[in-house]
């Protein structure tokens, strides 16, 4: 178990009497990438909403490389190498790429009382990551996000999460709205990922997407873990998909 | 950058400085301001007298200053309707503090600008704990510290005339610069939109205030503190305006407890014609300065010129319409890449 990264353990949530999680543990370890799977309502975003802070779980522990941590907002689970990727990509459109790049953890001159941003230094590392994540076109890091494709979009996102150094990379939808060479390029992110040392939880509902990349596949339905250690190598789409549903499709066959 | 290009390179980069300078949000309010001028001199030469330049800087700074809180509460994506009535507010508990022998002036002046910053700070706590919208909180706000203002006055003014402090000639002195009359609340008001103009495109702060007005959720998603930042630009707003509104009853000699009525509208106005936008998330504090002066002048020019004065609301709702449609073209042709 020592090269266990993350472990949420036994972690229960209740949004009013429903409840959204019961009793899910999940591991992710270094270098892995997996693929977090269900159905609408499954759990799946409440999941992840706890492991990257913005939700708290009402019972239940997180662990991280052994040592149990509490993760009460954002700022925290970022603290603790933890990123998440949106699929609208939760950037400011209004802002600039260097300025969301940074956005929250903004690098300040000296002297530090002045507050002043550090625009020659964000600007040169927006550019950096930008081709770092893929981007061949030169875009100048001043380009405010609302003149972006989608694409773009998520390159910047990623740029940020790679930048930061996390170590857990979240993502979640990172694929919808976007067109197939764009999708392609956050697959090609997502396996390069792990070669950097990065581990990550991938969430979509295009099951093809997650059976290409990811090394185990983990299955949620209506707030409860149904799989845990699938193989996509060694597993059928159709079988993944009796699990996610809860049907059997092939019933009579 | 303009030294050493050979002649086909300069035409090139002044090209394109042009350009950016074009693009600039500023630059409509900008071109309207200078279109102001013009014609208000050309019409009535009066305009440019310094008789005129000193009664517009006189009362400018005053509403200035207020819209300049007003333009970071807005691009945080709040705004606030209470401002006028703080503006009465604040003098009034100062002066009856002064005039009852209750405290010092100073103190007075201190007690004023704590209760404003309570006020500032109930608006944001409802508007971002309670999460009602800042429209309601502070519509509700208006009228509850218009109507402490009247109630704690029986309705009639504060004598203010009967004294002469240090406190008040650093608020709003009298000096001459050539042939102008110059009141030092001129000075507070550049030394304001300096600072603010710092925060809001320069500092770390500013880059908050910007993710919080145009998307909330991706920024708190970052870490940024949202609620502490709006919290902190209602507080600032308030503060600004029982400052303006001190400024204003030192300089009138006389602490009226209906005075601001309606002035929330025209600094909303105001900032509005300086390109930042109501939603949040975008705007200058050299688009509000402009904004200030396009409706200051326009006030003074029109009676000038012999426009009825009651003809005036027809020019400033023309001005507000006119602006609003070019900023959205611009921000659409912004939007789709050119």
């Amino acid at each position: 178990m020592s090269d266990e990264l993350v472990r949420m353990e036994r972690i229960n949530k209740f949004f009013g009497r429903v409840q959204a999680l019961s009793d899910v543990t999940l591991a992710v370890r270094r270098k892995e990438i997996v693929g977090l799977l269900g159905d609408n309502g499954a759990g799946k975003s409440t999941l992840i909403k706890i492991l990257s802070g913005a939700l708290r779980a009402d019972t239940g522990d997180i662990y991280l490389r052994g040592n149990r941590v509490d993760i009460r907002n954002t700022t925290d689970a970022m603290a603790y190498g933890i990123e998440t990727i949106y699929q609208d990509s939760a950037l400011v459109t209004e802002l600039s790429i260097a300025r969301n790049v940074f956005l929250g953890r903004e690098p300040v001159k000296n002297p530090r009382w002045l507050n002043r941003l550090d625009q020659r230094l964000m600007s040169e590392v927006a550019r950096e990551s930008l081709r770092k994540a893929g981007i061949t076109k030169e875009i100048p890091p001043t380009t405010p996000i609302s003149a972006l494709s989608g694409g773009e979009r998520q390159a910047v996102a990623i740029a940020r999460a790679m930048h930061f150094e996390s170590d857990l990379i979240i993502l979640d939808e990172p694929t919808n709205n976007l067109g197939v060479e764009e999708t392609k390029g956050v697959l090609r992110f997502v396996r390069s990922a792990r070669d950097s040392g990065h581990s990550c939880i991938f969430i979509a509902h295009n099951i093809y997407h997650v059976f290409q990349v990811v090394d185990r596949i983990i299955i949620l339905r209506r707030g409860k873990k149904v799989a845990d250690d699938i193989d996509p190598k060694r597993t059928t789409i159709e079988a993944v998909e009796e699990l996610i549903t809860g049907l059997e499709i092939n019933k009579g066959v | 950058m303009h030294t050493e290009f050979h002649k086909g390179g300069v035409r090139r980069n002044s090209i394109r400085f042009l350009q950016s300078l074009i693009s600039r949000p500023e630059f409509g309010p900008f071109v309207l301001l200078v279109l102001e001028i013009v014609v208000f001199t050309a019409r009535s030469p009066a305009f440019i007298s310094p008789g005129n330049i000193s009664n517009l800087l006189a009362f400018t700074p005053e509403l200035g200053m207020i819209s300049l809180g007003m333009t970071l509460l807005m691009v945080s994506g709040e705004f606030d309707l209470s401002v006028g009535s703080v503006f009465g507010f604040a003098p009034i508990v100062m002066w009856t503090f002064y005039n009852t022998h209750t405290t010092s002036l100073e103190i007075g002046f201190l007690v004023a600008m704590l209760i404003s910053a309570v006020i500032g700070f109930v608006n944001g706590w409802f508007v971002t704990k309670l999460k009602i919208p800042s429209f309601l909180v502070t519509l509700g706000m208006l009228l509850v510290v218009r109507g402490t203002a009247l109630y704690i006055t029986d309705g009639f003014p504060q004598r203010t005339w009967t004294s002469d402090s240090l406190l008040m000639r650093v608020i709003v002195g009298e000096f001459r610069l050539a042939d102008l009359r110059i009141y030092t609340s001129l000075l507070w008001f550049i030394f304001f939109a300096i600072i603010l103009g710092y925060v809001l495109a320069g500092s770390k702060a500013g880059n908050w205030i910007l993710a919080s007005g145009g998307n909330p959720e991706a920024a708190r998603a970052r870490g940024v503190r949202v609620t502490r930042t709006k919290m902190t630009l209602f507080i600032l707003t308030a503060l600004i305006s029982a400052y303006a509104g001190i400024t204003s009853s030192i300089r009138v000699s006389a602490a009226n407890p209906n005075s601001g009525t309606g002035y929330e509208l025209e600094v909303i106005a105001m900032v509005v014609i300086g390109g930042t936008a109501l939603s949040g998330g975008r705007g200058t504090i050299v688009g509000t300065v402009l904004g200030v002066l396009i409706l200051r002048m326009m006030r003074n020019g029109i009676v000038l010129i012999g426009v009825p004065g009651l003809a005036y609301n027809i020019f400033i709702g023309g001005i507000i319409l006119g602006m609003m449609a070019l900023h959205s073209w611009l921000e659409r042709r912004h939007r789709t890449g050119t």
